[in-house]
């Protein structure tokens, strides 16, 4: 397993995804991304599923990757990064791939390809005990395609399939908890992190790759283009969401080890975070205010529920 | 090294046996499939092979079709030999991954076992999802009996991956008619069909660690018709390798494979054009034709991608009448294969008259006798020079005759 | 989404599958690579380095979606790696600003500047730190 470090000495590390990419400016995905692979020093096979990622790192002829990285469809990319950990196998039983060399395997995928039309694809691989690290890119929605909602949009959120009007507040619906869902696959590590939290992250991401079976992260990808705000904001964006413990930060190991990672020293209304998004604006008009009172809620009895987990240590 | 498995030169094998045990010795390094009927033995077959130490490559049991047709695109790119089974409405959630897998011309083989598309459900034989994937950008070639669905598969491995083509292959043979009926096939010993199929080679894989590859680019206006024509070019250039293997395939077996395979048509006046196990009860029926003095012969394309064009206009050129037998329902035209065939003749400027025929939907039988009434029309066209029969028919339907393009109407 | 006229090749001259390749023989990156692209043409305004200021802390390095950060590995002086700063790739930068947000000096050694502002004229003018009275 890598040792982090400071980010100083992290900051030695030869990056595997590089620029020219398309993604907006300001985009956590690509952050991520390289917290993620930079994890590791072992060779590393990606799968992305069809989302702002793929579309941006691989517009033909120029690709982004210093890694071998394949991209099918938009449902597949557990399936697809499934069969080449499967060939990779065969191949090292047969004698035909150096054994001493270790190689991982790592699919990307946003939230419509992980939580929505993905997930069928994602639980089998799961539960077949695949070696290899799923790495959800959530920015609550469809943003490729010009911001639609999907499983994991919040309540209240702005897209252009549940729009704000005259008679509606916006999404009625609290998102999946998909990073429970993976955890009770039986997925020998899952975790939540954000990029702003790079250490948080890239150890966890070094944790995953040093898992044997799958591993399941979970990391909030701020979207300055469809959550509204500055593009210089991604990181602060970012902080908000785990300083409100809108986006707590844990992990599970084994499904029953529970172990909150970031605890805010100051933990912040979560009217700060919404407040900063443009998306979540009109929760500020009269008559929404209950809607804000019902996120505090929410967001404060989920983070009550991960602390009763930790100390009882399930 | 996968323990050897004794067989005897005669086996009595259904088509689902003979394509499994192809497989096997084709020493797969990844087989991702999904059980459906009637491919289901296929993927039972080779789990017993592994858990009995036939097999050493993976195989990976994934949640739907769609998922095995994924992982068996993850694998190739990944660069090994890669195989998988299916039919019908599993063959139906793959499409989208069948095209994927062409585009990227990635070598997958898959035995598919024909069968009808639902709804109304129906899980016997036609050629529904054959047709389903005729455009899809695979080689599509037909087997019409165990034997050569044993066959054709060892032959599907050695096209696929040959440098010069590298796009993937299914082998058909029809539900239930082919996949569970039993006859004597003659297989090869496990060395012997090894050395024949080869080593795999491999071609920008992905775990050349050296040399990243990235699969699955996007490209917009100013690169996709490239694309997509390369991609055809290796389609329509890919007979030479056909035939290629076919001739060494000979050689090894004394079995000869063309890309257009025919019956009595030496002399013919009428022949029918179908492919699968028809082929095989048409054969039937013109020996029958010939003692009525009807001039009958047979034709079956070995591959229905790429369309041998060319060699079914030589094959049927001296022909005075045709009936392409389509085993799907065109929904709303005449047929694929009579189409096909229709387009091969007017290219090369003959003028037989050519009729179709849908028959056999869902499983419905079709004998000797439907081929024989086959016959009798195309006799009927051939002597008035003209066509009289309707362009369209409907083979063992229930109820009054369903027809299109009746004469004079 | 245009790619430039001369890296345009006909229908027989690239590689099957659409396969791209990230290096080439020598193991440089190849023209297939987004390095060998520009996307400084998004840019209006681009983030200016000053290194007098620079602590080395890494944090515009880590929070740069477009990977600019240059830097120069050295041993400090506990023996130990250390990632230095060394300049901006501004061909890849597209001047989101995230570095300019993240950067933690009392006085910024990234700020923001109009993209056809010299280099050299922007660090010129550079704010200074106010000197706190006694």
């Amino acid at each position: 397993m890598k040792n982090i470090g400071n980010l100083k000495e992290f900051a030695t590390t030869p990056d595997r995804f590089q620029g020219g990419h398309r993604l907006c400016p300001g985009c956590a995905h690509s952050i991520i991304v390289r917290e993620v692979v930079n994890a590791t020093e072992d060779d590393i096979v990606v799968s992305t599923a069809t989302g702002c990622l793929e579309v941006c790192s691989s517009i033909y002829p120029y690709t982004s990757w210093d890694v071998s990285w394949l991209h099918i469809g938009f449902e597949n990319a557990a399936a697809g990064i499934s069969g080449a950990e499967a060939m990779y196998k065969a191949l090292k039983r047969k004698g035909k791939l150096p054994v001493d060399k270790p190689a991982k395997f790592l699919a990307f995928g946003g939230d419509g390809g992980t939580y929505d039309i993905g997930f069928q694809s994602l639980s089998g691989a799961a539960e077949r005990g695949h070696d290899f690290m799923y790495v959800c890119l959530d920015n609550e929605g469809y943003m490729n395609t010009g911001g639609q909602r999907s499983s994991a949009t919040p309540v209240g959120a702005h897209t252009t399939t549940s729009p704000r009007g005259r008679i509606s507040y916006g999404e009625k619906n609290w998102k999946k908890d998909l990073t429970m869902i993976m955890s009770h696959h039986g997925c020998p590590y899952v975790a939540t992190a954000v990029p702003s939290k790079w250490k948080d992250l890239a150890t966890k991401a070094a944790k995953g790759f040093d898992t044997e079976g799958p591993v399941f992260l979970n990391t909030l990808s701020p979207c300055t283009t469809e959550w509204k705000f500055d593009p210089a904001d991604t990181i602060m964006i970012s902080d908000l969401a785990v300083d409100s413990c809108v986006f707590p930060l844990y992990e599970i190991e084994n499904g029953t080890k529970l172990t909150i990672t970031y605890r805010p020293k100051n933990k912040i209304p979560v009217r700060d975070y919404l407040g900063a998004q443009g998306r979540f604006s009109h929760l500020f008009k009269k008559g929404n205010e209950h809607l804000i009172d019902a996120w505090q809620k929410h967001t404060d009895e989920y983070w009550e529920y991960l602390q009763r987990r930790e100390e009882a240590g399930v | 090294m996968a323990e050897k498995y004794e067989l005897k030169t005669k086996e009595v094998w259904d088509g689902n046996t003979a394509a499994s045990h192809a497989l096997r010795q084709a020493q797969v390094d990844v087989v991702a499939a999904y059980p459906i009927t009637p491919s289901t033995p296929i993927v039972q077959n080779y789990s017993s092979y592994l858990a009995d130490g036939y097999v050493d490559g993976e195989f990976v049991m994934v949640e739907s079709e769609h998922s095995a047709m994924s992982a068996c695109v993850g694998a190739s790119a990944a660069g090994g030999r890669v195989a998988t089974a299916t039919s019908s409405q599993g063959y139906a959630l793959m499409v989208e991954v069948l095209y994927q897998a062409s585009g990227m011309r990635l070598p997958i083989v898959m035995t598919v076992v024909n069968r009808a598309l639902a709804s109304p459900l129906n899980i016997h034989g036609d050629h529904g999802d054959l047709y389903l994937g005729r455009d899809a950008g695979w080689i599509h070639l037909i087997a019409n009996n165990p034997q050569e669905a044993y066959d054709m598969t060892l032959c599907a491995f050695k096209i696929a991956e040959d440098e010069d083509v590298r796009l993937p292959v299914t082998t058909n043979q029809d539900g239930f008619l082919v996949s569970h009926t039993a006859q004597i096939v003659e297989p090869l010993d496990d060395e012997t069909a090894y050395k024949f199929v080869g080593d795999y080679k491999q071609k920008n894989p992905m775990l050349d660690f050296d040399h990243p590859v990235t699969y699955g680019a996007q490209t917009e206006e100013e690169w996709h018709f490239e694309h997509k024509a390369r991609q055809h070019k290796a389609l329509m250039d890919s007979p030479k390798v056909i035939e290629k293997v076919f001739a060494e395939f000979k050689e090894l077996t004394g079995r000869e494979y063309k890309l257009v395979e025919s019956h009595n048509m030496e002399d013919a006046e009428v022949a029918i054009v179908a492919m699968g196990s028809n082929y095989e009860t048409a054969k039937i029926a013109a020996d029958e034709a010939r003692k009525a003095g009807i001039k009958a012969g047979v034709v079956c394309p070995r591959s229905f991608r790429p369309f041998p064009i060319k060699e079914m206009a030589e094959t049927l050129k001296n022909v005075k009448a045709i009936a392409a037998l389509d085993r799907n329902c065109p929904m709303g035209t005449i047929g694929a294969l009579h189409n096909e065939v229709a387009g091969a003749i007017n290219a090369f400027g003959q003028n037989a008259i050519i009729t179709g025929y849908i028959y056999g939907l869902g499983g419905r039988d079709t004998t000797v006798a439907h081929n024989l009434e086959v016959f009798k029309d195309l006799a009927m066209n051939a002597e008035a020079g003209k066509r009289v029969t309707p362009l369209q028919k409907f083979i063992n339907l229930r109820g009054p005759e369903l027809s299109f393009f009746k004469v004079g109407e | 989404m245009a790619t430039p006229t001369e890296r345009l090749e006909n229908w027989d001259e690239f590689e099957i599958g659409a396969v791209l390749k990230s290096f080439d023989e020598n193991g440089n990156y190849s023209r297939d690579h987004s390095k060998t692209y520009k996307v400084a043409d998004w840019r209006v305004e681009k983030p200016v380095f000053n290194r007098d200021i620079c602590i080395d802390c890494d944090m515009c390095w880590v929070a740069c979606p477009d990977s600019c950060f240059i830097v120069e590995e050295v041993v400090n002086k506990r023996g130990k790696k250390q990632a230095n700063i060394v300049g901006i790739d501004y061909d890849h930068c597209k001047g989101c600003a995230v570095c300019v947000e993240v950067c933690p000096t009392p006085i910024k050694s990234l700020l923001m500047f109009p993209e056809f502002e010299d280099n050299n004229n922007a660090l010129a003018n550079w704010p200074k730190k106010e000197k706190k009275d006694k």
